[in-house]
């Protein structure tokens, strides 16, 4: 018998989906005791290389309203050649193509290893993929000569047949027409107007000129391909293209003493969405919007162009006094929804000391699937690097992109869903498995999806809607399954299918089942997105005394302990590690936005809720390495007292790396010792930890910062403010002794946050 | 297409060059194409987490009285670090691990023999821009043309380094090989690393692969003639069988090495792939 973490991995593995609850409690009574709701993490375009896909169409349930795919649950009846249904019951004739069907003879969608099975479908054309790039020049001349470079560079990654496209900005918006030959001809927009999608496509000459009087009918576009000049095939342009970008100049506008340039990021980016939205709609594109400063004039302005106005901070936004920030929202909402419409994506390259406006522009890429990148400069190897990986390739070279996914859930009748938190809008399907209790975006049971990775990862919510007393619902199990479709970046239109089952327990006979059923990883991620979620829109105290108020009733409802007595309180192993995650999250910039722009906490949430499980939780815990002379690498607990003068410390919170070294170490490596010989070994240790960053920097996107940093340094900040400061200058009966290091702090140590929390636990008053 | 070939990797610089730290608050190292595209599957995965204190005990972590209090923190540097004292080198109790870095050195600096001729690489490269004349739209060959003429402008004005000059060579050796995916990752490579030189030119180079990979084979004959810069492309009348073999299907094969690894990688792990990928079931 398995245990339960290795069944959790071996489903992580194969469906990509990690549940809060590996037991789900059958009755809707009992499921709301358990505090955590029956959840999951769900990676829809995980990576198996061990999964080649399947050229046919799925089979689908003829019920109308259910549609699910056949899969390794339904019971099939060879002979008559029949399956049922597993969520609606129906039983349907296996079509024609299935007539060979037996016993020995299955299609691989029946087999229990393909519960997570890909098909190749046939969709009409394939249309290539499109990139435009969306270009500020209101630059430094070292910054714009960099970025320029990188675009140039990106035309060798890019494959030769995508569509590629350039809209560069300032004070004006310019949109450059791509031939192989005679002049550069480009298009240009006031940056203060806005326009319509109609409009833009008008005057760009996408739409047939509509003869006189006949003003009201709508206009066609034409065909796309052949005519329009502004999206070119890579190979066809790509000298000229570089010439282009190579001749690109910084914005001429003279910019007076004490402004900011003018710089039309609003009207630039409808420029570009509504050329693809005339061009190109539900086609795979991305829109690459580099910017190197905040929106200051036309729609979308998120500061003015006074440089003795700042630009908002949390103060400004918590007193009301963020002169745009409101109009500047609704702005780019509308916009993000209009190209989630289109099935496009929009990442933002923000490079710049400042912010840049991302708190306002953010939903353009949360709700389209699109990248958010912040650096403080693009001549950095952190943006650099960052766009490179944009353009990475899996193990059969094809890009780790995907294009307009649409994702539909289905659930057996005893479950609905809830919600979603990731990535994608809502595509409004009511149907008869969704619930009227919401969480994360919720009211629908299809989610669209315009630009996924093999990483990104939606948290899902469910609600068990079985009646208290009601018998364990038939078969013993409940199910879901996941449909995605989507647009590979090899053009092909392909539909992942994960269907997952789990056993209904009985909560007041297999308590303890269902508690060692506890996946308390998937758990701290998906109670810290609705978290995140709720601080979106809900004041920060509030969001916390929420998740405290859930982690004392799960202590209370779990912990094993006497009545008003805090000392007798325990927890089992399933659940010990989860108090620590939700202490760390307390803290974590999710939550927290003190010492933060609002443009950081943006950015942070942006990643925070789109990464799987390991990413996420070392963002909500960052991972603690100690190098030694005493043993290989081990972690160790993310605690003050790990601090050690003759320790290394490495720690990832995903955003940094550190590479900590104790005093001692940092003494001998001041002195030299690594220089000799003899001392080969403290070289060795000194190399250890760099090279296991290394190993990190080389696959995280985007890129981290990288800190150096020894004991007494000013950057050794970075990790003490991540310390469980277990020992800080208000008990220094430690001081002095090679038990770690005192942090200067008066935040609560994660010692007494348990004792509060057994406290609470244990009264019956709480 | 992912080529992974080790001859285009071997030419390849595996060291890091650090961050813009003028520019980038605390950046990152910055990473070769080769050495990106060389990421092994970790080694040292870390991810895991210390086990937690022991749920109940609220007690902050253990902490042995010291015998001297109130001493001041041990101060290392009239401490000789303790190694003299441990075994000698060699048998080591623990080293620690290595990772990649050490392993990997300068490749690049490591072959640094010969000088590339820059007449030799612009020959292969004229005598495939003349082969491409032939077929390839005029415009087409004269942009191309002019941007052979920027590289050979700027390694002739000594513009050029000695990794970018070197791996061109190899370039073009690949090109005359017809190794197009190998030529187009050495011009990938390039690009990534060392744009800042490259970036106006290359884009000839590599539009110079893509159509020739696309020319019939009797258009590239003059391609393989050996060296020489002024190279008459009417000479090579003896039809060499070796290159015959090589060449039937232009623009197609990758060189062995890559069918190799794409092969091993693509292995459909317990499925009959024809009844499986093409059929539902297989009608026998």
């Amino acid at each position: 018998m398995a245990t339960y973490q290795e069944f959790i991995q071996q489903n992580e593995d194969r469906d990509g989906v990690r549940f809060s609850w590996n037991l789900w409690p059958s009755s809707r009574l009992e499921a709301t005791r358990l505090v955590v709701p029956v959840s999951c993490l769900f990676t829809p375009l995980k990576e198996r290389p061990d999964l080649p896909p399947v050229q046919y169409e799925p089979v689908l349930c003829s019920r109308a309203n259910c549609k699910a795919v056949l899969n390794p649950l339904c019971q099939v009846d060879f002979r008559a050649k029949i399956w049922a249904c597993n969520f609606c019951f129906q039983r349907n004739p296996f079509p024609p193509s299935y007539a060979g069907i037996s016993d020995v003879n299955q299609p691989a969608e029946l087999m229990p290893q393909f519960s997570t099975i890909e098909y190749i479908v046939q969709r009409g054309p394939p249309t290539p993929l499109i990139f435009l790039y969306v270009v500020d020049t209101c630059l430094e001349e070292e910054d714009l000569q960099a970025l320029k470079e990188s675009l140039q560079m990106s035309l060798s990654l890019l494959p030769p047949n995508a569509l590629v496209g350039l809209i560069t900005f300032g004070r004006m918006v310019q949109v450059h027409e791509l031939s192989c030959e005679g002049i550069a001809k480009s298009y240009v927009f006031r940056g203060t107007k806005d326009l319509s999608s109609k409009q833009i496509q008008e005057m760009l000459g996408l739409t047939k000129p509509a003869a006189p009087g006949q003003q009201g009918r709508p206009v066609a576009p034409q065909d796309a391909t052949a005519t329009c000049r502004f999206l070119q095939p890579v190979h066809r342009v790509d000298m000229n293209l570089t010439d282009l970008l190579g001749e690109l100049q910084r914005d001429p506008w003279p910019v007076p003493q004490g402004k900011r340039p003018l710089r039309s990021t609003g009207v630039a980016l409808s420029v570009a969405v509504g050329l693809l939205e005339g061009t190109y709609p539900n086609t795979g594109a991305r829109v690459m919007l580099f910017i190197g400063g905040p929106p200051t004039q036309g729609p979308g302005m998120v500061v003015g162009d006074e440089l003795k106005t700042p630009i908002r901070s949390w103060h400004d936004i918590q007193k009301d006094n963020a002169r745009h920030l409101k109009k500047a929202t609704k702005y780019y909402e509308a916009m993000a929804n209009r190209t989630a419409v289109n099935g496009h994506c929009i990442d933002i390259y923000a490079c710049a000391l400042d912010q840049t406006g991302l708190l306002e522009m953010k939903c353009l890429s949360n709700l389209t699937g699109g990248h958010i990148v912040m650096g403080d400069s693009f001549n950095t190897s952190l943006f650099k690097q960052t766009f490179q990986r944009v353009f990475s390739k899996d193990y059969n070279g094809d890009f780790r992109m995907a294009f307009g996914g649409v994702m539909e859930v289905k659930t057996s009748r005893e479950l609905k869903v809830c919600g979603t938190i990731g990535p994608c809008v809502s595509l409004n399907s009511k149907g008869s498995c969704v619930s009227e209790n919401e969480m994360g975006i919720g009211g629908t049971s299809q989610w669209k999806v315009c630009g996924l990775s093999p990483s990104t990862t939606l948290g899902l919510y469910f609600e068990v809607v079985n009646q208290h007393n009601a018998p364990i619902p038939q078969g013993g199990r409940g199910a879901i399954q996941f449909v995605t479709q989507y647009q590979h970046s090899n053009t092909q239109r392909r539909i992942r299918v994960t269907t997952i089952a789990r056993n209904w327990a009985d909560a007041q006979s297999q308590i303890q089942h269902i508690e060692s059923s506890f996946d308390q990883e998937a758990a701290a991620v998906l109670m810290a997105r609705l978290g995140v979620f709720r601080a979106e829109s809900e004041e920060g105290p509030d969001v916390l005394r929420w998740l405290d108020r859930q982690l004392i009733r799960l202590c209370q409802k779990f912990g094993q302990f006497n009545k008003e007595d805090p000392s007798s309180f325990k927890l089992s192993e399933s659940l010990s590690l989860y108090p620590q995650f939700m202490f760390h999250l307390r803290r974590s910039p999710f939550l927290q936005v003190f010492n933060n722009s609002p443009d950081e906490s943006s950015y942070y949430r942006h990643h925070f809720v789109r990464q799987d499980l390991t990413q996420s939780l070392i963002m909500i815990q960052p991972i603690l390495y100690s190098y030694s002379f005493h043993g290989p690498p081990e972690p160790v607990l993310l605690d003050s007292s790990s601090i050690l003068p003759d320790r290394i410390l490495l720690m990832d919170t995903f955003f940094q790396l550190v590479i900590y070294h104790g005093e001692t170490i940092a003494q001998w490596r001041k002195a030299g010792y690594q220089d000799m010989a003899e001392y080969e070994n403290f070289k060795q240790l000194l190399q250890a930890p760099l090279d296991d960053a290394q190993e990190i920097l080389q696959t995280r996107f985007p890129m981290p910062r990288y800190i150096d940093t020894e004991h007494g340094g000013s950057q050794a900040r970075f990790l003490l403010s991540k310390v469980n400061p277990s020992q800080t200058h208000n008990n220094l009966y430690a001081w002095g002794q090679e038990t770690g290091a005192p942090i200067l702090t008066d935040d609560v140590s994660l010692q007494v946050f348990m004792d509060h929390l057994k406290k609470l636990a244990v009264s019956s008053s709480a | 297409m992912t080529v992974v070939v080790s001859s285009a990797l071997d030419i390849l610089p595996k060291s890091n060059y650090p961050g813009n730290l003028e520019r980038g608050w605390n950046d990152p190292p910055q990473f070769s194409y080769g050495l990106q595209k060389a990421g092994t599957p970790q080694r040292n995965l870390l991810n895991k987490r210390a086990a937690p204190p022991v749920p109940g005990t609220g007690a902050p972590p253990s902490m042995s009285p010291s015998s001297n209090p109130l001493a001041p923190p041990p101060c290392g540097v009239a401490t000789p670090p303790p190694l003299p004292a441990r075994p000698p080198l060699g048998c080591m109790a623990t080293p620690p691990p290595s990772g990649p870095m050490r392993s990997q050195k300068r490749a690049d600096s490591s072959q640094s023999e010969s000088e590339p001729d820059v007449e030799v690489v612009m020959s292969v490269l004229k005598r495939a821009l003349v082969s491409c004349r032939q077929t390839v739209k005029d415009q087409v060959c004269n942009d191309m043309g002019k941007r052979l003429y920027l590289l050979q402008d700027s390694w002739r004005t000594g513009r050029l380094s000695l990794p970018v000059r070197r791996r061109m060579y190899t370039l073009t050796q690949e090109l005359k090989l017809r190794h197009w995916d190998v030529a187009d990752e050495i011009h990938l490579s390039l690009m990534i690393d060392h744009v800042t030189e490259v970036g106006q030119w290359m884009v000839g180079v590599k539009r110079l692969i893509a159509e020739t990979r696309n020319l019939s084979p009797e258009l590239l004959e003059p391609l393989l003639s050996p060296e020489g810069p002024e190279q008459k492309s009417a000479a090579p009348v003896q039809d060499p069988v070796g290159y015959d073999q090589d060449s039937a299907e232009p623009g197609q094969g990758p060189p062995e090495a890559a069918q190799d690894l794409e092969g091993s990688n693509q292995d459909p792990k317990g499925l009959d792939q024809d009844s499986a990928v093409q059929n539902p079931v297989s009608h026998s």
